[in-house]
Order: C-alpha cells, then sequence, then structure tokens
C-alpha cells in the first residue's frame, strides 16, 4: 500500500521499505541527521498510513467509555488525549489518540497503522451501543511537522499560531490550498509542533509548501530514535495484548476511576497484587548497541528483556527500552547480551535526552 | 555508487586491495549507503588466524548490524584505529580512511578468486532488483 505521498518520498530520494505492508520512507538523507534536524530544527514526517475512526452517534459516548482508558464524558471539544483499547485480561490491542470533534456527539481515534484493521473489528465485534463507527483512514493523510521551527513554518505556510494552543489540543481550520486541516499540537518525538490530518488529495501540496519553507523530510528510522529518546513506547515492540499499561509505567491514560471499561478489573487485580516487571530505560556506559530481544542479567540472573534499542542520535551512546522485574531498581547496573558480549548498561528512568517540549504528563 | 577498478570484492561487498602478499579489508560504498549511519565498528584484534568467509568484525549502523567477513585465508596483521572514535568514517571514505583490517594471506593468490570491479558491479545490479 502507498500513501499519498508516495511521490514525494520518491522525489526527496527516500529509501522505501515494506512497514506492514505499506511502502514507507525509512530514511531520506539518513537517521542521524533527520534526527538531529527534528532536534533543532523542524522534521517533517509521512504518518498517513496511521488509522482514523470516527465514532459517531446518541450512544458514542457510552461505547467509547466502555473501548478505551481514559474518561471523555466530560473531555472539551478540541481536546486531545492518549489512550488504550485492552483485552479482558489488561494487555494492550493498541495505543491511541482520542480527538472530541463535538462532545457527546463526534470523535476521532488515532490507532497505529499496523493495528487498523484488527482495531476495527475488535470495536465493531463490542458495539452493543449501537455506536455509528466510520473508518476514514483511506481519504485522510498526516503530516506531522515537529521541532522547535515547527510552529514558525507551519504559521508562515498556513497563517495558523501553533504557539497560541495548548499542548493536546487540536484546531479545525479552514483554508483555501489545502481544505480543512486539522492541526493537533501533538507529537510522537518530544520536539513539540504538530500533527495536521487533511484530505488525502491536498496532502502533497502541504508537504510541498512545508519543505519548501526549511522543513527536513524524516523517515521512519528517525520516527523511531526519536520516540526512544524520548521513552515513548512503540506498540508491538514496547507494548502490546501481553503487557499492561501499569507495567509500561503508563498509568496516566488509564482512568480506573471510571465505572467499568474493558480490561478494568484486570488492571485493578495487578495494581493490587503488585506488578512483577517494569518497562524501564537502559542507558549503555560503554560502546554497543543494545537491540530488540536481547537478554538483561544482574548479578549473573536473567531479571528481563530488551524490547526496543538503537543508539541515541543526541547523546552517542546505545539507548533501549527493556521490561525488567522489580526487584531492579532506578540507578542499578545491568549486563545486556548483546551478541556474544554483556554489555553494561545502568537502569535511568526515560526520557534519556530532554526534547524541546516534552508532552508526556510526568509518569507516577 | 563508486566501484574502484583496482580492488577485489566478495558476495557480502567487502573490497580487498592486495599490497604485496597483504590484502588490505574494507566493505564497500554500496554497503555502507544500504547500512546508513555506522555507529560502532568492532574489529577483532591483530594476530588473529582467520579463514576465508570468518568474521572478522562487526559494523553497526543506528538500524542494524552487519558483518564484515574475511575475503580469503589468512591473518590479521593490522586493525585500523581511526574507526574506534571515528566510525562516521565508513559512511565518508569507505575504500580509503574506512579500511578496516590486513590479512597476510595465506595464498598470496587467492585474491584473484574474487569479484573483479566489473563483476561486482553487475552482482550489485542483480541483488538490487
Amino acid at each position: 500500500m502507498r500513501t499519498p505521498l508516495f511521490q514525494e518520498h520518491v522525489r526527496f530520494h527516500g529509501r522505501i521499505v515494506d512497514f506492514h505492508g505499506w511502502e514507507m520512507p525509512v530514511w531520506y538523507s539518513g537517521i542521524r541527521e533527520e534526527h538531529l534536524a527534528t532536534r533543532t530544527s523542524a522534521g517533517i514526517f509521512d504518518a498517513s498510513h496511521m488509522g482514523e475512526i470516527f465514532v459517531k452517534g446518541p450512544s458514542c459516548v457510552p461505547f467509547l467509555e466502555r473501548v478505551q482508558t481514559r474518561s471523555i464524558e466530560k473531555m472539551p471539544r478540541h481536546k486531545v488525549c492518549y489512550s488504550f483499547f485492552l483485552n479482558e485480561r489488561g494487555g494492550i490491542i493498541d495505543d491511541l489518540t482520542v480527538y472530541c470533534v463535538e462532545p457527546g456527539e463526534r470523535y476521532m481515534l488515532c490507532v497505529n497503522a499496523s493495528n487498523t484493521g484488527k482495531d476495527l473489528a475488535w470495536l465493531s465485534s463490542h458495539n452493543g451501543e449501537g455506536a455509528d463507527i466510520d473508518d476514514a483512514s483511506t481519504g485522510t493523510a498526516l503530516i506531522a511537522l515537529q521541532g522547535p521551527d515547527a510552529s514558525r513554518i507551519l504559521n508562515s505556510v498556513t497563517g495558523i499560531d501553533l504557539d497560541g494552543m495548548k499542548a493536546y489540543t487540536f484546531a479545525c481550520v479552514p483554508t483555501g490550498p489545502y481544505g480543512e486541516l486539522m492541526v493537533s499540537k501533538t507529537g510522537y518525538t518530544g520536539a513539540g509542533g504538530a500533527e495536521i490530518f487533511l484530505a488525502s488529495g491536498h496532502a502533497p501540496k502541504l508537504w510541498e509548501e512545508l519543505t519548501a519553507r526549511g522543513a527536513v523530510p524524516c523517515g521512519l528510522g528517525a520516527r523511531d530514535t526519536l520516540r526512544l529518546e524520548m521513552g515513548f513506547p512503540l506498540h508491538g515492540n514496547d507494548i502490546d495484548e501481553t503487557t499492561t499499561p501499569l507495567e509500561a509505567y503508563l498509568n496516566f491514560a488509564v482512568d480506573l476511576a471510571k465505572p467499568s471499561f474493558i480490561g478494568k478489573d484486570a488492571l485493578a487485580r495487578q495494581r493490587e497484587e503488585g506488578l512483577s516487571r517494569r518497562l524501564v530505560g537502559l542507558l549503555l556506559e560503554g560502546r554497543g548497541v543494545p537491540r530488540q530481544g536481547c537478554a538483561c542479567e544482574k548479578d549473573g540472573v536473567r531479571v528481563g528483556i530488551v524490547t526496543s534499542g538503537s543508539v541515541s542520535p543526541v547523546l552517542g551512546v546505545g539507548i533501549a527500552l527493556a521490561y525488567l522485574d522489580k526487584g531492579v531498581a532506578e540507578g542499578d547496573e545491568v549486563d545486556v547480551a548483546v551478541r556474544d558480549r554483556a554489555l553494561k548498561a545502568r537502569v535511568v528512568h526515560p526520557p534519556f535526552t530532554g526534547g524541546a517540549l516534552c508532552i508526556i504528563p510526568k509518569r507516577t | 555508487m563508486n566501484i574502484p577498478d583496482d580492488l577485489y570484492y566478495t558476495e557480502n561487498h567487502e573490497w580487498g586491495k592486495v599490497e604485496d602478499g597483504d590484502l588490505r579489508v574494507g566493505i564497500t560504498d554500496y554497503a555502507q549507503e544500504e547500512l546508513g549511519d555506522i555507529v560502532f565498528v568492532d574489529l577483532l584484534p591483530e594476530g588473529t588466524a582467520v579463514s576465508r568467509g570468518d568474521s572478522v568484525g562487526t559494523v553497526e549502523s543506528v538500524k542494524a548490524v552487519s558483518e564484515v567477513y574475511a575475503p580469503v585465508d589468512g591473518e590479521i596483521t593490522e586493525v585500523n584505529p581511526a574507526l574506534e572514535d571515528a566510525p562516521e568514517l565508513v559512511n565518508q571514505d569507505p575504500y580509503g580512511k574506512a579500511w578496516m583490517v590486513v590479512i597476510r594471506m595465506t595464498d598470496p593468490s587467492a585474491a584473484r578468486s574474487l569479484m573483479d570491479s566489473r563483476a561486482y558491479e553487475e552482482y550489485v545490479k542483480a541483488e538490487a532488483k
């Protein structure tokens, strides 16, 4: 499958790879250069492969209250929140952002590309309330403009004042050349900026204008190293149907106070019984790169496994996210088995670097 | 893509330059392009005996890790000390400053069994398809 920006990726000499069936650029000039551009000026990312699902109608609120983990009943218009679909065991079917388009009437869910089909089937099979579910993924493009210069570039192209918006809100702005833009002050890089939803047909023109004003095209590689530096989890790597939000330190996105949602009982039980493992950060002390699947040991005893690993382009050292047994504390040293070597790493609390704007709420 | 005429090549994208009975070894321009930004290079020490196809080290990029294989039988007599602190040389100058090891060949004629530049160019074209 191709996004509406595929020709732009070709034009910018993107190296195209298969990503869950999507032909996407992994990099253009190089991961490090793109990563640093996003941290110091502005990067532009095609995220059009992600899914956009609208949930509408009189029963949309009770339905959404039951199938995702945030309380949306009092969510104000044009607010965004990070949330989960959970299974009955509290495992994460997908992580998503919920957009309140019209309170009580209309919400948009932005879900992971590789999970869109699965999510839609799951939502339909749990739709006892009879909410109106509309998959708008095909006709919707998503351009992420991230970095300290994102606001200036977006303003110069569209006149939109991102600085005047609060983090985790969005605005629907009609424009002549690009149709209606849904501009959300969110992101997956920790560098600040916006995510812009728009009709697929308008996407190439907006991409051209934003890049012409200096936004540097960035591929999936930089998207991954940027999110990893911030400690943001990636579904399929760090979180999945066998891990819970509590184990992943993502309690902030679960409202255990709301009456009921799928997976709540399992989470309440887990909270009562205590966690056996937690998702933590690892900062390598020497050379080497930890990778997904590397085993972790402490004093010769296996204590966990790496779920995402790379090298931080900002720090120049290996960093990772790993599930470690609860007995391992922040500040401890563990050995990460990278091929035939045991590399020393320090257990830390992400983010690994300070982004220009860290909008993920403090973890508790 | 740069494929110098005066070098020999392997199917794993190493290059070798014959210097008397020695073979200076690195990875090709195509290989560094495929790997992307190189962040670590880790090589076996001088004095290690290797057979053709043995790993002489690893090259690690942001996205992936790749082995470097000995193109011939012999003994490692030199290891490039610059790559430990400047792995990015592999991206910048794969055939020059980023040579990796020198192997004293057990059979000084062994390099002739490797691909020449024309054969390697064809090989890369076929692989890219």
